[in-house]
């Protein structure tokens, strides 16, 4: 890393925002943090932060507001923070342009991996143009849509390869069922969550070396599946 | 509707009119040869039919004019109304008395057969309606019964039927019809011992309401009043059951609940402590023990929260699923994903057929049986043994899943009783848990309309759970198969 990236963290739970503050500025991160939602709006603003650690439950405004709001100007990626059986809430955050969400309580090197995944994805992303993406003995070739194992290559149907094109353009980010159906079917099959399952078993067993371990197409329970190059240690939800 | 009830009753005094002229026209060119009395006995015929035929009043007019036509045609002098003779004026009066005892006679026997038939059809309907009231609970069911039997008995307009609990009109017959703007002929209030319970409202402008009728709607609307007052008994009488049973459970939870989080807590205060009070040297196995050890009763007390909100989101009836078609190896497959470290100690082997069907669950909750049932597998059966998760098409409508272990058996006397809330076989000093995993297990099977239970096998212990395969009536989807293209 040049320069120490900027992480705004948005939370009104003084506890939380003190330890996140401590550990990531321990981890070598330059640290702003706003206990309110108006409060984190004109901070993300005025420093441009790298990155977007957002809890969902704030006491000014709804922490989906926030998200829509900031999503208006800025593709900085943006983590949720949630309480367990909020399923819904971090779907429809993640519908209105978050990346990533964090269940709490979590383990540091989770927040850690995550945070890693999205500063690195949004390295990548306006400018690249990239038409090959390697993830482990995966070679995706999204301009040719070939796809090869171990440098043979792996047949998939039409519909395969679109699902799977769609994971590897957004690799690294959460992608919920409604939006992967939405862009790989069609809108008037977004609540077909079968079709998704199925294609991802069908896909799993194609790509995945163990497929019933993938270390690719993960299964983000009861929201969607995210597509990693690389089994980042600690993405794997404990 | 007006015109034609006002045709039938002219139809009523007319016919009998009609009666008279023909007995008259009949006997008039015999009149020389026949008797007075006996003309006077023949007229007595239409008098008669026609108060059995329609009644007092027209009976009556028959009778007044059988009399004038009697006199007027029959008695000497003709065409005049004077009567010349005595006997004849004897004749006229008895025919004239008799005629008229007669008709009342006759009509008051049939008036009496009226109210009679009424009577008894008021007293079917209102048997029907307290039939059909009883064993209801809902009011709104109540109210559309009640707003059925009345539009059955009486001719009306619009009916409404307003409830003091639901606010608005519970039910309007015709339905789907706003009620007419006017204020509404007849209101009966239902009156019950707790107070008004509602208003029925009823329009007809014509015919008018009469006194009968009104007193049987107030008959009707008593035993809706009873029929509602009735039902909220039984809901508050359900919801006190349900309060002293939320109570016994919120006493188990405190119990449980003191014991079971402050194992954790004061294992994470003492880690917590002594690392800082800096006895323990950087470098130490301790220092990554007592770590550990905080890492590790930080995620069970998370684990036993979680355990107590869905316990109580199932005992409060909150716990829907969100039933999707699911590949089931997959939430097995998450499951075992994020249990890994838990499982070190122990093989888990997943066994699930390749073409097993899609499964209608909910995704979350279904990995949270299979989290409480693995887990609860490596708590009690020793290291280095197998844990197994099976499935199976039982057959078109169900799957059988089995989560098996090598532990010790369970005494059959426990086998049903490890589902219920708080249970432990064990002292509850030797095993960690709230006793709340295997009654969520038990709640979420259930809430997706299978059943739940344990059994010993000859190596181990197991525990068996159903699922339908179907969902709305529906089979589980077959998708199109789509060939290789690439």
């Amino acid at each position: 890393m040049s320069a120490a990236k900027h992480i705004l963290v948005i939370d009104d739970e003084p506890q939380i925002l003190r330890a996140l503050k401590t550990i990531l500025v321990e981890k070598g991160f330059k640290v702003s943090a706003a206990s309110r939602g108006e409060e984190g709006l004109t901070l993300a603003a005025t420093n441009e932060p790298d990155l977007i650690i957002l809890d969902l439950g704030l006491p000014d405004m709804d922490g989906l507001e926030v998200c829509s709001r900031l999503r208006e100007w800025t593709r900085r990626p943006i983590i949720v923070l949630s309480v367990r059986d909020s399923e819904g809430e971090k779907v429809a955050a993640l519908d209105k342009g978050a990346d990533d969400y964090l269940t709490k309580p979590f383990g540091i090197q989770e927040l850690l991996a995550r945070v890693r995944v999205a500063l690195r994805h949004t390295a990548l992303a306006p400018k690249d143009q990239v038409t090959t993406v390697t993830a482990g003995p995966l070679v995706i070739d999204l301009q040719w849509h070939t796809v090869s194992r171990d440098g043979e290559p792996v047949k998939l149907t039409a519909t395969e390869f679109n699902l799977l094109a769609y994971l590897v353009a957004n690799r690294g980010r959460v992608l919920t069922h409604h939006s992967i159906l939405t862009n790989v079917w069609g809108p008037e099959d977004a609540d077909h969550t079968e079709y998704l399952r199925v294609y991802i078993r069908q896909l799993r067993k194609k790509l995945e070396t163990d497929p019933d371990r993938p270390r690719h197409v993960l299964t983000e329970p009861g929201i969607g599946y995210r597509f990693l190059t690389e089994a980042e240690n600690g993405v794997h939800r404990t | 509707m007006r015109l034609r009830a006002a045709y039938a009753r002219f139809l009523e005094y007319f016919l009998p009119l009609v009666l008279i002229a023909a007995v008259a026209v009949a006997f008039y060119a015999v009149r020389d040869v026949l008797d007075n009395t006996v003309v006077a006995l023949l007229f007595l015929i239409p008098v008669g039919i026609s108060t059995a035929r329609w009644g007092l009043g027209p009976g009556i007019t028959a009778a007044l004019s059988a009399f004038l036509a009697f006199n007027y045609l029959f008695i000497r002098p003709y065409y005049t109304f004077t009567v010349h003779r005595p006997s004849d004026l004897v004749v006229l009066m008895v025919f004239l008395i008799v005629a008229v005892v007669i008709s009342q006679l006759v009509g008051r026997a049939q008036a009496g057969v009226r109210t009679a038939t009424a009577r008894e059809r008021e007293a079917t309907r209102l048997y029907e309606l307290s039939t059909a009231l009883a064993g209801l609970h809902d009011n709104r069911e109540i109210a559309g019964i009640l707003a059925d039997q009345l539009v059955a008995t009486f001719l009306c307009e619009h009916l409404e039927i307003t409830l003091t609990a639901v606010g608005e009109a519970a039910a309007q017959r015709p339905e789907a019809r706003p009620s007419p703007q006017r204020p509404p002929e007849l209101v009966v209030p239902m009156q019950a011992v707790r107070g008004l319970m509602g208003e029925i409202r009823l329009w007809r402008q014509a015919p008018p309401v009469s006194a009968t009728e009104k007193r049987l709607v107030k008959t009707f609307a008593s035993q809706g009043a009873l029929a509602l007052e009735r039902a909220a008994l039984a809901k508050a009488e359900a919801r006190a059951r349900i309060l002293e049973e939320s109570d016994r459970f919120k006493s188990s939870l405190l119990s449980s609940v003191s014991h079971d989080l402050r194992t954790p807590l004061a294992t994470i205060k003492a880690a917590a402590s002594s690392l800082r009070s800096g006895d323990v040297s950087w470098e130490s196995a301790a220092r990554s023990e007592l770590l550990t050890a905080i890492d590790d009763e930080t995620d069970h007390l998370n684990m036993l929260v979680g355990n107590l909100l869905d316990m109580s989101r199932i005992e409060s009836g909150a716990l829907h699923p969100e039933r999707k078609w699911n590949v089931l190896s997959e939430i097995v497959q998450s499951v075992v994903a994020r249990m890994r470290h838990l499982a070190e100690d122990h093989r888990l082997l997943i066994e699930i057929p390749e073409d097993l069907p899609l499964v209608p669950v909910d995704f979350v909750q279904m990995s949270q049986v299979f989290t409480n049932l693995i887990s609860n597998s490596i708590k009690f059966a020793p290291p280095d043994t197998v844990v197994r998760v099976r499935a199976e098409a039982q057959d078109d409508s169900m799957i059988a899943v089995q989560v098996s272990n090598q532990g010790p058996p369970v005494p059959e006397a426990h086998l049903k009783g490890i589902f219920d809330k708080f249970y432990r076989m064990t002292a509850a000093d030797r095993v960690t848990g709230t006793g709340l995993g295997l009654s969520i297990c038990k709640g979420i099977v259930e809430a997706h309309g299978g059943t739940i239970w344990a059994e010993n096998l000859p190596d181990g212990f197991a525990f068996n759970f159903t699922l339908p395969l179907h969902m709305d009536g529906e089979p589980p989807p077959a998708l199109p198969k789509e060939a290789e293209g690439l």
